[in-house]
């Protein structure tokens, strides 16, 4: 991701540039961090870094390959930045989202809800190649098919504001 | 008391199990919960713009306005997105962890106890975390075991992360965070969340992985086995 996206990446998550600049290099974020778990050495600090400075950031940053959202390092940071939201949408700019994750948006888009049985669907040749057959047992007791419900999508939240929302509900 | 009450995506698929006991351990504390109408999904953690994860889970509070002040959310990210989208509290957005108590614990009416049995109660992330969008009493599940008699282990492990979330993206990492805490504790695990309920049970070898609700429905003397 080059800089021009960066600033996607502040549109999403709602920061500025210069709100990174707070960051001190204590690497709380880094000592917490559930990814260094997996044996992979991450620093959080250095993503908030590269966005600061305008550095490039790859496909194959550990961190945003692995973040588990687990807000142990947001929890930590003595500003209290919301580091897994950052990750999140620098992996949704640089377009590394997994079939499963676009089949659970898609679900959304089409039933308002997550149907479990169209994203397995979906995202079966992923699911395949994962190895996730042999957990097939275990998760047969979940096999909950229900239909799909359609539910209606509202408007957005900013053109709708002045309307009444408990007809909206009705209606 | 009467409460709104959004189920989530998951408790209306994989989560049933959970869905079923929140619903009659309320109807036993003498809460009546009413769905919220037409209620859509919250985003869950799959949405990098965070203006529309909260338009999303916003419309959600709007279906619920005029109905309801307090809305019970059993699914921990769809408390966190709730909260999140509600920054003025104009809601009292509730776990249902947050309407048990060590008072009131007693009147679910017990008719079995735990004694003997080891439980590892385990929160996962969201419950515990960010700050500001977490449970209250955070140790509410060691509270109703104990009142039970059960014994507890595996307290260190409580809120570490099971990687539930990368369960469909990298397997073998939340194979390695989920048995880094299994092998740290003993006993039964006891959950509340439907996503480390899935990667806990996908992962462990020998130990049962049960909800919250199972154990108290145990306890209640409407579940036959653990």
């Amino acid at each position: 991701m080059k800089e021009k996206d960066h600033e996607i990446v502040f549109k999403h998550t709602g920061y500025r540039r210069e709100d990174f600049s707070v960051c001190v290099g204590c690497k709380i974020c880094a000592s917490v961090c559930t990814v260094n778990d997996l044996d992979i050495a991450v620093n959080p600090q250095e993503l908030l870094l590269r966005l600061f400075l305008g550095q490039e950031i790859g496909k194959e940053d550990p961190l945003v390959r692995y973040c588990t959202s687990c807000y142990r390092c947001a929890g930590a940071c003595p500003w209290k930045i919301r580091i897994p939201e950052v990750v999140r949408a620098v992996k949704e700019s640089l377009g590394m989202e997994a079939l499963f994750e676009k089949a659970f948006k898609k679900s959304l888009n089409i039933w308002g809800r997550v149907y479990e049985p169209f994203v397995v669907v979906m995202a079966a040749p992923d699911l395949l190649k994962g190895g996730y057959i042999k957990h097939m047992p275990k998760w047969m007791e979940y096999a909950g098919f229900h239909l799909p419900h359609k539910v209606k999508r509202l408007k957005p939240l900013n053109a709708s504001e002045g309307l009444d929302p408990s007809e909206k509900g009705r209606s | 008391m009467e409460y709104g009450y959004y189920p989530g995506c998951s408790l209306t698929g994989s989560a049933k199990k959970l869905d079923r006991g929140v619903r009659r351990i309320c109807e036993k504390l003498g809460h009546s919960l009413t769905e919220i109408p037409d209620w859509n999904c919250c985003g869950a953690l799959e949405y990098g713009d965070r203006n529309e994860l909260l338009s999303i889970s916003g419309e959600n509070l709007r279906k619920a306005r005029g109905m309801c002040k307090e809305i019970v959310v059993p699914c921990p990210a769809c408390y966190k997105n709730l909260k999140d989208a509600d920054p003025d509290r104009s809601f009292n957005i509730l776990s249902p962890l947050e309407l048990l108590n060590p008072g009131n614990l007693s009147q679910i009416g017990q008719k079995r106890d735990l004694k003997g049995k080891v439980f590892f109660p385990y929160y996962g992330c969201l419950l515990m975390r960010p700050e500001g969008s977490a449970i209250r009493n955070k140790n509410i599940m060691e509270d109703a075991i104990s009142a039970f008699g059960g014994d507890i282990d595996g307290e260190k492990m409580r809120d570490r992360c099971c990687g539930g979330n990368q369960l469909f993206l990298n397997k073998w990492a939340t194979e390695k965070l989920s048995n880094l805490i299994l092998s740290r504790s003993r006993g039964t695990v006891v959950v509340f969340c439907p996503f480390c309920h899935m990667a806990m049970k996908t992962f462990a070898v020998g130990r049962k992985v049960i909800y919250l609700t199972d154990l108290l429905l145990y306890v209640m003397g409407e579940n036959n086995s653990l």
